[in-house]
């Protein structure tokens, strides 16, 4: 047994290096190639459709990408479809919950992929509340990681008879802008001392107008009820 | 019998429906996913509303959603079969379209099998109800499942955790027997003694470890202010009736009403003395943690994973998977129990966390490469984010505004137990809210504990010192509204409020006695002065150093202010101060326990002594401190 397994002392010249080498050189190739792959920054193509609760967001998203109506209840996850441009190109549409202590956590795993967001507005209340619906717009628009997208503003449920129209909305909300800019700003600091100051937007020395910030804003309006749903698909397909 | 069954989505979408009557249920289930599902308070699995008695399930492998409604006077005990039949069926018939793309859109359909699966439920509700009630035998009782470990009252948790490293080390003495059978068995007597010594020392570390932490805390950097020169010492009880007008305080004289602020005073509008950053070194106590659990899955999982995902992650999806079940996670959850009550959350409120987190994990199927501790510690960090992250906007400036813009004073009223921080805090938010411009009337209605009102007239004059007229157009920011001691505060308050509304004052702060939440004609009184002056926020002050009786505390006031106000919605507490947040370190529990109570924000941390002193909380990094 002992002789047979006993081998000759190996020399260091004899030994062949190149496949050590071959090997050597693949696995470090692999390396840099995963390393790369990983690096890249994710391509934007996710289209966010955001709003307070009951503003409409899930039936919107049934209509885009089903064409059918479907019930709804408040959402506790958010939902994900692809919607199918003619050119087979197709982007993600990200349904967000509306509901306050969902919606900045589930934002955060999105907002370094997303393409445009659709701010959906349910006109019928958008009166009475102004401030909750400018809060979220504002800290949607001063999010850094969100500057320079496309906004559409949309306004929800034309089809009731108390629905205001876009114009209205529009005004309402940068006055309301307007004041929360100057709120936001001289809130107080939070206990880990590593928040950064929340974004000033616009000019300081004239009164807010959506103009003013890097963000492309458009205004629409829209009646999921009635499957009123054109200048979405338009804006989606300008994108 | 039943109105209402439907199966939907957690995204919202309604997959199956069936109703009995037409009547819009939505805002019912609405409401329970709201106040139920949202809060973390999956423990139970009814709710009510309205008139309405609604059960549900969660099927967290699909992300599944079965409500079942009925009226509520109805007392139907097969429900719960009912639900776990239809939702296997479901389940069964549906197998491949719930896994598919675009599921939300697919047509399902059930009726057959809702009106069979109902039909079988109901008749074995009525075979239930008429089996006579026997009683249970020794077996099903609770007092069965009880080990005589458990009965075994310990002294501290100290000596518990000792027990649970001996019991680990043995166990790993068990499997080294197994493996090397031909050892002798002197030797794995030694290798037990070494583990059992590793051990202990392993703990004796963790505990050592702590204290550094502790002594980082060095004391605040305070405001630089002059040093009084010294004077007499005049002894409280030894003076005579010469002394008494030196010593009255309940009038002001001429050298009191000189602050020793000025407003040329470095403090004004900076924050010096923030809290220490809750920063903390994540890797080596984490690293820990799960080594403890590790060790104990290493028999039903070969590969240690790696936390982060990396590469490994990339063959997730070639692997086999598995789903969870209530005994995987159970040595977890208790884990994490005892983590967080001794992070200071209050028992039985870490229960019903680990019972919502159960409830959301069963049945969910696992990537190979995760462990349960890992899957388990991951949730309830997300549940935790969920419950401190606030469920309605939170902007005081801005409401302040619109009240102005109304012509209307904004009223917050302050209450809590005794010495928890009340008036301090208010003259902080105070300091705050006239940093922003607007001028302040402090209404003084704590009207028992002596020298309250002299308290908050040496608050303002300070205030004043710091904020002088001269800077703000002439108007006086701050002003105290003092009717002395012994009156009615309710009263107070409204007269201080009318006061406001005729002189333009923005903000009324209304500080109230502190009570002890027993003491029920004391909170009757608060609910009078609650009721009477309608105030925009009611807030709660408590102190971060409680622990289970911060849930006796809350639960009192707003069952008191609930219940003394006759009224239809009673105004009950919208909003917490955290107070002596720099004293507790890491144990940050009382945050949880207080708005997992209320399910309100916590709209302030008190953070030290000086008017700077107030922070906002942020949800993640409290919960960073909680679970490290």
């Amino acid at each position: 047994m002992d002789k047979e397994t006993r081998k000759e002392p190996i020399r260091l010249s004899e030994i062949n290096f190149t496949p050590i080498l071959i090997a050597f050189a693949v696995v470090f190739l692999t390396l840099v190639i995963i390393y790369l792959i990983k690096k890249r920054s994710p391509r934007r193509t996710d289209i966010l459709l955001a709003g307070l609760c009951d503003s409409g967001k899930t039936l919107l998203y049934s209509l885009l990408l089903n064409g059918n109506e479907v019930e709804t209840f408040t959402s506790l996850k958010e939902n994900c479809g692809i919607f199918q441009i003619e050119d087979s190109k197709s982007l993600r549409i990200v349904d967000l919950p509306g509901h306050e202590r969902l919606r900045l956590r589930l934002l955060e795993n999105y907002k370094n992929s997303t393409k445009a967001i659709i701010y959906v507005v349910d006109s019928t209340t958008v009166q009475k509340e102004i401030r909750d619906v400018a809060d979220f717009l504002y800290t949607l628009l001063a999010d850094k990681a969100l500057s320079s997208l496309n906004v559409l503003i949309l306004c929800n449920k034309q089809d009731e008879t108390m629905a205001k129209g876009k114009q209205v909305v529009e005004q309402l909300l940068e006055k309301e802008i307007n004041v929360i800019r100057k709120t936001r700003t001289s809130q107080l600091q939070s206990v880990d001392n590593s928040s950064d100051k929340t974004m000033y937007l616009g000019k300081s020395d004239k009164d807010f107008d959506f103009s003013q910030i890097s963000q492309k804003i458009s205004f629409a309006e829209s009646s999921a009820k009635n499957k009123d749903i054109e200048q979405i698909i338009s804006f989606i397909k300008a994108l | 019998m039943l109105d209402l069954f439907t199966i939907f989505t957690k995204g919202g979408i309604v997959l199956w429906c069936f109703r009995n009557i037409n009547e819009p249920f939505a805002p019912s289930i609405n409401a329970l996913i709201k106040n139920i599902l949202m809060q973390e308070r999956g423990g139970s699995n009814s709710y009510e509303h309205n008139n309405l008695t609604l059960q549900y399930k969660l099927d967290n492998e699909f992300e599944l959603i079965f409500v079942v409604a009925f009226q509520k006077i109805l007392q139907l005990a097969y429900i719960d079969k009912f639900l776990s039949d239809i939702h296997l069926e479901f389940r069964d018939k549906y197998k491949n379209e719930l896994t598919s793309q675009g599921r939300e859109f697919y047509n399902f359909n059930l009726s057959d099998e809702f009106k069979r699966i109902l039909k079988e439920a109901e008749a074995w509700g009525q075979v239930q109800k008429s089996i006579p009630r026997t009683m249970r035998t020794f077996d099903e009782s609770h007092k069965s499942k009880k080990t005589v470990d458990s009965m075994i009252v310990r002294k501290s948790g100290d000596d518990k955790s000792n027990v649970n490293t001996n019991k680990k080390s043995v166990k790993i003495v068990e499997t080294e027997k197994v493996n090397a059978k031909n050892d002798d068995y002197d030797d794995i007597n030694g290798n037990a003694d070494n583990e059992i010594a590793l051990a202990r020392k392993k703990l004796a570390d963790k505990f050592t470890k702590k204290s550094p932490a502790d002594k980082k805390k060095s004391p605040k950097s305070s405001s630089s202010s002059e040093k009084k020169k010294k004077t007499d010492r005049v002894w409280e009880l030894n003076g005579n009736s010469k002394d008494a007008i030196t010593l009255d305080r309940s009038k002001d004289r001429p050298e009191d009403i000189k602050s020793d602020f000025t407003h040329l005073d470095k403090m004004v509008g900076q924050s010096i003395g923030n809290i220490k950053d809750i920063e903390i070194e994540e890797e080596s106590s984490e690293e820990e943690d799960s080594d403890e659990y590790e060790e104990k899955e290493t028999k039903s999982q070969a590969k240690k994973a790696s936390r982060s995902g990396g590469m490994l992650s990339m063959f997730k999806g070639l692997v086999g998977s598995k789903s969870i079940t209530i005994e995987d996670m159970q040595p977890a959850l208790d884990k994490l129990r005892d983590h967080l009550i001794a992070k200071n959350v209050a028992t039985d409120i870490s229960q019903k966390l680990c019972a919502s987190v159960a409830a959301k994990l069963e049945g969910k199927v696992l990537g190979t490469f995760d462990t349960i501790a890992a899957t388990v510690k991951t949730t309830l960090n997300d549940s935790l984010v969920q419950i401190l992250s606030p469920k309605r906007r939170i902007d005081i400036l801005r409401d302040c505004l619109e009240a102005k813009r109304n012509n209307r004073p904004y009223v917050m009223t302050f209450c809590g137990v005794n010495g928890v921080g009340k008036s301090t805090n208010l003259a902080k938010i105070c300091f705050w809210l006239i940093e922003n411009n607007f001028n302040v009337l402090i209404a003084a209605c704590d009207t028992f504990r002596a020298g309250a009102v002299e308290q908050l007239r040496t608050h303002t004059r300070h205030l004043n010192a710091l904020h002088p007229k001269e800077k703000h157009g002439g108007r006086e920011m701050v002003e105290l509204y003092e009717k002395g001691y012994g009156k009615d505060a309710a009263g107070i308050a409204m007269e201080a409020i009318r006061y406001a509304k005729e002189a333009g004052i923005d903000v009324v702060l209304v500080d109230t006695a502190g009570r002890m939440q027993d003491n029920e004609p004391l909170m009757r009184a608060l609910a009078k002065l609650i009721k009477i002056n309608e105030p925009d926020l009611v807030l709660f002050v408590g102190e971060a150093l409680v622990g289970n009786e911060a849930v006796d505390q809350l639960v009192k006031f707003n069952q008191a202010l609930a219940d003394h106000s006759s009224m239809e919605n009673p105004h009950v507490i919208d909003g917490i101060v955290l107070t002596k947040f720099d004293t507790i370190d890491d144990k940050v529990g009382a945050a949880i326990s207080m708005t997992y109570i209320t399910g309100q924000p916590i709209v302030f941390v008190g953070t030290g002594q000086t008017y700077t002193d107030l922070k906002a909380l942020n949800a993640r990094a409290v919960v960073h401190a909680l679970m490290k």
